[in-house]
């Protein structure tokens, strides 16, 4: 076993190291890695309890409270924090988790939940279906700053609990100690992945029926807040919940996380063994780790979960010509595009991602053919000679695009791509709330990229919003791209509510292959998160929905009750 | 007293003015805050009912003037839990049963309330400018000194070249190698962070502030040889040296004619880093306020923003006023001036 507690260096090691180092960073190459932390068993071992698991991450945890609607960030606690009526596993099925079972009745209108017995919360009280609506009346409340909470508008009650005019949710139905029921307006085949979300995981009783800023996280999850454990800006350390309701889970004593920790810092502590993964290296970082092959087995490249296209707006020059939208979705050149960030981005041809349930690899999509592209603006009355140049649009398109992100990069290639059909792009150059702004503003940006991220593990959260007429707005528009089609709308509204799988499959095939065809988006890359982890963390795996999955992650590191811990104080 | 007065109603009104630039430019600038709190993805009807949760429905007029009658006011001594007026006040000053509030709202972001997290930061930016300034004019007066006393050898070209490289290094590239040297490498100081003790607290201010100290040293040491330069040729030290006083002698004298500009430096500087030493409080992960700022305004976190500015202004403004006692107390001239 190789010791991981390397002696300091004397001065003028130390010196040398830093020059190196200097010499290697601006290019992405200061010398060769250091060897994984070696570990002593092999992977058919049975997990081992114990030890820390140490995260750090970028940016800050805004809120462990299920009722704000976490981000992605947050979504890594939240998750280890609250356990929800049902889950989703590895495989996108919706599974058991504080219900043991559920029955749909009323053709799709009533979920009935039966609670787990015994289930105790962080507060050692015991889970109750009065726990249950409690804390779904809490997130969905009026004063509750959540930001999914339309998701759950189906409920019976919801426009009047929302607009003050009911004390109660009307459409969750307590029938027993441990039976909870919610009824919807109409049915929605999307409720049980709906139902996996923050929004309707159980808080203690502590939390109150009211969101108030200062909650104190305590739900029903493996893992509880250590006493004095989050400092805000700076740490979160997570202690296992010991009345957990599933027998020898979790596996980790405790997870902690390091915040605002810039990527530099995040390489030092990894290489020395004080942090166990690493979200996201730069792109340099992976080209190293996947080049050595002591390091390339331990890359876990996570779910494709997001699609970006280059939004169209469908009610402006020149977008408003479906030809010229089907001449820009056929000119994209999506590998090229991938090539920006091999360890992130992937080729997209279709509005759903590769990992989220409903994806349909049979769908050809949206392809990159440059002659079709000069054939479309022939048609659109614009033809273009690429020989002399002359023709295509007349005046430069303006894209807007958020400064210092990936955007940036993409929008170059874009402009290179466009020019060769005889569309020339001004890039606007904007900060990102600015961008949002303007982009979800009718009439004020043509052109833009935008991206939609999967929060539930259904095709309706790609669908619903980004082209439907409902979610058409003069300001803060979901639907960037400004498109209304009746038959899409049809499709759509008729899949949330179809019950019977394949004709709700059907519905989203027709409806996608309608965006490929109308192209009010040039479908143009995937992403997915790149994790690299040291050998002695055991069990991780990528999850389709929740961001980051530790859940049953172990660590094979023999020395772990002795780890030292220098690269910053705790 | 008149001098002061005058210097303080003048502050009052350069505060007043940057913050309500600020104010108008922050409404102006696209971009919707309830957006940034809800996220990209989420729905209108979700943006919508969080605008309103955040004041934000108001017209800027009513919340401009709502921050500004906020902003300072007389409330309970003790504010009650959940009570819905004062829940974001900071109590100052006891008044009998009453008290001086200061009331910077609550956070977008963060649902705190704003006096809390300035409160909390601020004191770790004082001692990372105060610990910063410190080693600056440390090292910057002293390599000064010492070239400016051996104009032209080689000590004084090497400390020339030296402040151009110091000067022209950004301090992210600075905490870089201090951190591959002393933490990485050697071990000696945690990489980042801000600890739980004080002694931890002491610990992890070393390198940033040595950062700070580095980078802006170079600027004190330029100066520090160019005054003394220029006043070692002057006739009352020519003089004083023709009376026998010892070179070091020579040099104390200079240097406390040097100190007026050195001071008006430093105290400028020194307000510029209350603002907060924003790169490398972000490499360090030193939670200050420079920290803050920047995400605030990437957030457009409307209350933070102008916390941020109200506490940077009122640093400038206060160290500009501390200079210029300071400089009536070192110079006679300026004294006679006023």
């Amino acid at each position: 076993m190789r010791s991981i507690r390397t002696r300091p260096e004397p001065l003028a090691a130390a010196l040398v190291a830093a020059a190196g180092a200097l010499l290697g960073v601006p290019l992405g190459c200061s010398g060769p890695l250091p060897a994984p932390i070696a570990v002593t068993g092999d992977a058919a071992d049975a997990p081992a309890r114990g030890g820390t698991l140490h995260l750090a991450s970028f940016t800050d945890m805004r809120s462990l409270d299920p009722a704000t609607g976490p981000d992605g960030l947050a979504m890594q606690a939240v998750t280890l924090l609250y356990d929800g009526l049902v889950d989703i596993d590895r495989g996108s099925n919706v599974v058991p988790d504080l219900a043991e079972r559920w029955e749909i009745d009323d053709r799709g209108r009533t979920y009935r939940f039966t609670l787990r017995a015994g289930v105790r919360m962080h507060d050692g009280q015991e889970l109750t279906a009065d726990d249950v609506k409690r804390s779904v009346e809490r997130a969905l409340h009026p004063t509750t700053p959540n930001p999914q909470a339309s998701l759950f508008e189906g409920l019976l009650g919801y426009a009047d609990y929302v607009a003050g005019r009911a004390p109660h949710l009307a459409g969750v139905v307590v029938e027993g100690a441990r039976v909870v029921s919610f009824l919807l307006a109409e049915p929605d085949a999307a409720f049980l992945t709906l139902a996996a979300l923050p929004s309707l995981r159980p808080v203690c009783r502590s939390a109150g029926e009211r969101y108030e800023a200062t909650f104190s996280p305590c739900g029903a999850g493996p893992f509880r807040v250590e006493p004095g454990g989050w400092q805000r800006g700076a740490s979160l350390r997570l202690v296992r919940h010991e009345g957990y309701f599933r027998p020898g889970l979790p596996y980790l004593d405790a997870v902690e996380w390091q915040f605002l920790v810039v990527t530099n810092s995040q390489r030092f502590r990894f290489l020395a063994g004080e942090q166990d993964l690493v979200v996201d290296p730069t792109q340099a970082d992976y080209a190293r780790y996947v080049r050595d092959p002591r390091w390339r087995p331990l890359g876990v490249p996570l779910v494709d979960n997001t699609t970006w296209g280059e939004a169209m707006n469908t009610r402006m020059p020149p977008f408003d010509n479906v030809e010229i939208r089907r001449a820009v979705a056929a000119a994209v050149d999506r590998e090229h595009y991938a090539l920006l960030r091999p360890a992130n981005m992937v080729p997209a041809s279709q509005l759903l991602p590769r990992g989220v349930i409903g994806y349909d690899p049979t769908i050809v999509g949206q392809v990159y053919d440059e002659r079709a592209a000069l054939e479309h603006m022939r048609k659109a009355g614009y033809p273009y000679d690429p020989a002399t140049g002359k023709g295509g649009w007349p005046a430069p398109v303006v894209y807007t695009v958020p400064d210092q992100t990936t955007n940036f990069y993409t929008s170059q290639i874009l402009q290179q791509t466009l020019a060769r059909i005889g569309i020339r792009l001004e890039l606007r150059l904007v900060s990102w709330p600015a961008y949002l702004a303007l982009t979800q503003r009718a009439g004020s940006s043509a052109f833009h990229p935008q991206g939609n991220t999967e929060d539930y593990a259904d095709p309706s959260a790609f669908f619903d919003m980004l082209f439907t007429t409902s979610s058409i707005r003069d300001e803060g528009s979901a639907n960037t791209a400004f498109y209304s089609n009746p038959r899409f709308d049809d499709r759509v509204g008729r899949a949330r509510h179809e019950m019977n799988p394949v004709a709700r499959r059907a519905l989203y095939r027709d409806a996608g292959e309608l965006l490929c065809d109308e192209a009010p988006w040039a479908f143009a890359w995937g992403l997915h998160d790149f994790v690299i982890r040291q050998p002695y963390v055991r069990g991780f795996a990528a999850h389709p929905v929740w961001p980051l999955d530790v859940r049953t992650v172990w660590l094979d590191r023999p020395d772990e009750a002795g780890r030292v811990l220098r690269g910053g104080l705790r | 007293m008149t001098w002061l007065l005058r210097r303080v109603g003048w502050a009052v009104f350069v505060v007043w003015a940057v913050v309500s630039l600020a104010f108008v430019v922050n409404n102006l600038v696209p971009g919707d805050p309830a957006r940034m709190v809800a996220g990209v993805q989420a729905r209108p009807a979700d943006v919508a009912r969080i605008r309103e949760q955040l004041g934000l429905g108001a017209p800027p007029l009513v919340q401009y003037a709502r921050f500004w009658r906020r902003l300072v006011h007389v409330g309970p001594r003790d504010v009650a839990k959940g009570d819905p007026v004062h829940s974001s006040c900071g109590v100052v000053i006891a008044l009998g049963h009453e008290a001086l509030h200061v009331d910077l709202g609550r956070s977008y972001q963060l649902g705190q309330p704003v006096v809390d997290v300035v409160a909390t930061r601020l004191p770790r930016t004082f001692a990372l400018a105060l610990a910063g300034l410190l080693l600056q004019l440390l090292f910057g007066v002293a390599t000064g000194a010492l070239a400016a006393s051996r104009r032209g050898s080689w000590i004084d070209r090497w400390v020339v070249g030296t402040s151009v490289l110091g000067v022209s290094a950004p301090t992210f590239l600075i905490a870089l190698v201090l951190q591959i040297i002393f933490a990485q490498t050697l071990r000696w100081l945690p990489l980042d962070g801000f600890g739980k003790t004080f002694a931890d607290h002491a610990r992890c201010l070393v390198l940033p502030a040595l950062t700070l100290g580095v980078y802006g040293a170079a600027y004190y040491t330029r100066l520090t040889r160019d005054e003394l330069s220029v006043l070692l040729q002057q006739d009352w030290i020519r003089t004083a040296r023709a009376k026998g006083l010892p070179p070091r002698g020579v040099l104390r004298h200079a240097l406390r004619a040097a100190l007026v500009p050195l001071v008006t430096s430093a105290g400028l500087d020194f307000g510029a880093l209350m603002g907060g030493a924003v790169v490398t409080e972000q490499v360090f992960r030193w939670p200050g306020l420079g920290q803050l700022a920047v995400t605030a305004m990437l957030n457009r976190d409307g209350p933070l923003i102008l916390a941020s500015v109200v506490v940077s202004s009122v640093a400038i403004v206060a160290s500009s006023v501390a200079v210029d006692a300071l400089q009536l107390r070192l110079d006679p001239r300026t004294r006679a001036r006023s």
